[in-house]
């Protein structure tokens, strides 16, 4: 299991490609720190900042960006037939990777939004937005991860999540929100450090049984595929 | 015909076989009509006309969506008469679809070819670089444009019979066309964006993210700038972003409500977007000027 983890964190940080998380978080603290630095109310910016950037945009982002390159580039380059063909239970393959994808999207997110909230509130908001980050971390990762075996174009389709049910039909339609990570993530950093900042949406309870049943529906399915995969390459 | 088992040295050497293949002696087209027929294939291949069922899928979500809005606006506005988004409102409000639109099609275009290694069979013909960058980008501009042009017509339509008078079937026309220029500038300005990013990189997936990635991340840069505690900063914050840029521009050019909060800059974000299309354009050209084929 060690080395599946060591393939796979050399196969993230050993491509260009990986310079294109670090943008994000330094935009994120960036912001934060102008605002602060102008002396503008904390509750006028940390509502887009935090939860507009920080949870909307740099979580989910990076989680698809990591999540699906664990194991979608070595399937898109054909590497993925090497470690199949080795006499390991499909789960060893699976959760290392998950474990790593989890780790990086949590380690890249988690410490922006700790140094915003800091700035927005206190160190206890701060902990609390970390906490709650590195919760939907593994969550959002399971998800990618399931969708890189489910179909051929998953960063598309993570797209269609984030952007579409999230962004816009999880403000317009409320019930969508018990199937949106994003929720979760705020219900629990707003029960970990009660702020008006943030407001979750679903409670608690939801929260944590949708984000358990997302995490570990989402993993056996990615087992259950990998599984039955078929390396056999199509056009589309 | 030689055999497998015949003597080497008996078999004749440097011989063009005449296997029968039909001669092609009609008129040869050239540069020009490779551009219309790269133009044509890419705004077919936008919308996953001619390729697999798979390649529709995003696409047409995406239209299908859009349409969606607009038979939904089109049939309040024919039930109650209230009008509950103008024309020109109609872009700004699908802003995200939009950019989805962008980043799932400006990669099929541009990343595809470069990931495939097929660039030297384009320049092998007689067509140049800057020939084929800016066909791709017509045919990302021009999806776009029919993306957004096709439902505002449909609501069009939809009003024109609803409205009854002619005067007013004409104050309709008016503000259609203002709304269709106004897309223009959506497609342009997106287009010319998305494509230089999606020409960057090879892989069509990272390329989507990037696109979107690019899109909103500068939004709330905007909103932080329209917080600070200066009304210039503020004024000016809608640069910062290609949405809050065309939404400024539409806000002087078409609409004039002032609801952007631009000020007196206008002029200034005219010359922004011309600047940044021109900039992206030249970007892309000098990307064609160097691609080679991996």
């Amino acid at each position: 299991m060690t080395t599946i983890s060591w393939i796979t964190a050399r196969g993230l940080f050993g491509r260009r490609r990986f310079l294109l998380l670090f943008p994000l978080p330094m935009l994120l603290v960036l912001l934060a720190a102008m605002s602060r630095a102008a002396g503008v109310d904390p509750g006028q910016w940390g509502s887009p900042i935090i939860y507009g950037l920080g949870l909307g945009v740099v979580l989910p982002v990076i989680a698809l960006i990591v999540g699906t390159a664990v194991l979608g580039s070595e399937i898109d380059d054909g590497t993925l037939v090497h470690v199949l063909t080795k006499p390991l239970p499909r789960w060893q393959i699976v959760l290392p990777k998950l474990g790593v994808a989890t780790l990086v999207t949590a380690l890249t997110a988690a410490i922006p939004l700790y140094v915003a909230g800091v700035l927005a509130n206190s160190i206890r908001f701060g902990l609390g937005l970390a906490a709650a980050t590195a919760v939907g971390a593994l969550v959002y990762s399971a998800l990618f991860l399931a969708l890189s075996l489910v179909t051929r174009r998953p960063v598309l389709l993570g797209l269609v999540y984030v952007l579409i049910w999230e962004g816009l039909l999880g403000n317009v339609v409320s019930g969508t929100t018990v199937l949106s990570i994003q929720h979760y993530v705020m219900t629990v950093a707003d029960t970990i450090a009660p702020t008006t900042l943030l407001e979750g949406r679903v409670s608690l309870p939801v929260a944590i049984v949708m984000s358990g049943v997302f995490t570990i529906g989402f993993t056996v399915l990615a087992i259950d595929r990998l599984r039955s995969f078929s390396v056999a390459g199509e056009t589309s | 015909m030689t055999t497998l088992d015949a003597q080497p040295a008996a078999r004749p050497t440097g011989v063009i076989h005449d296997i029968g293949y039909q001669r092609y002696s009609g008129p040869r087209l050239g540069r020009r009509h490779i551009v219309g027929a790269l133009f044509l294939h890419g705004l077919r291949a936008a919308f996953g006309l001619g390729r697999t069922a798979k390649a529709k899928i995003f696409p047409w979500l995406v239209v299908g969506v859009v349409g969606v809005v607009a038979v939904v606006l089109t049939a309040v506005r024919a039930q109650t008469g209230e009008v509950v988004l103008r024309y020109a409102e109609f872009p700004e409000v699908l802003t995200i679809l939009i950019i989805f639109f962008c980043a799932i099609v400006a990669p099929e275009l541009a990343s595809r070819d470069l990931h495939s290694g097929v660039m030297p069979l384009y320049f092998a013909r007689p067509l140049h670089r800057a020939d084929y960058a800016l066909a791709r980008l017509a045919s990302l501009v021009c999806a776009t444009f029919l993306l957004l042009a096709g439902p505002i017509t449909v609501m069009f339509v939809g009003a024109a019979f609803t409205v009854g008078e002619v005067g007013l079937v004409w104050d309709e026309f008016g503000s259609y066309l203002g709304a269709l220029a106004y897309v223009v500038v959506h497609a342009v300005v997106f287009g010319a964006v998305a494509l230089l990013i999606s020409s960057l990189i090879r892989r069509r997936a990272i390329a989507a993210g990037a696109i979107v990635g690019a899109f909103m991340l500068t939004t709330p840069v905007v909103v932080v700038l329209t917080l600070m505690p200066n009304a210039t900063a503020n004024q000016l914050a809608g640069l910062a972003s290609p949405v809050s840029l065309v939404s400024g521009l539409g806000d002087w050019v078409f609409e004039s409500t002032g609801e952007a909060g631009i000020g007196g800059y206008g002029p200034l974000y005219a010359i922004v977007a011309v600047a940044l299309v021109t900039g992206c354009v030249l970007l892309l050209l000098a990307r064609y000027r160097k691609v080679a084929s991996k």
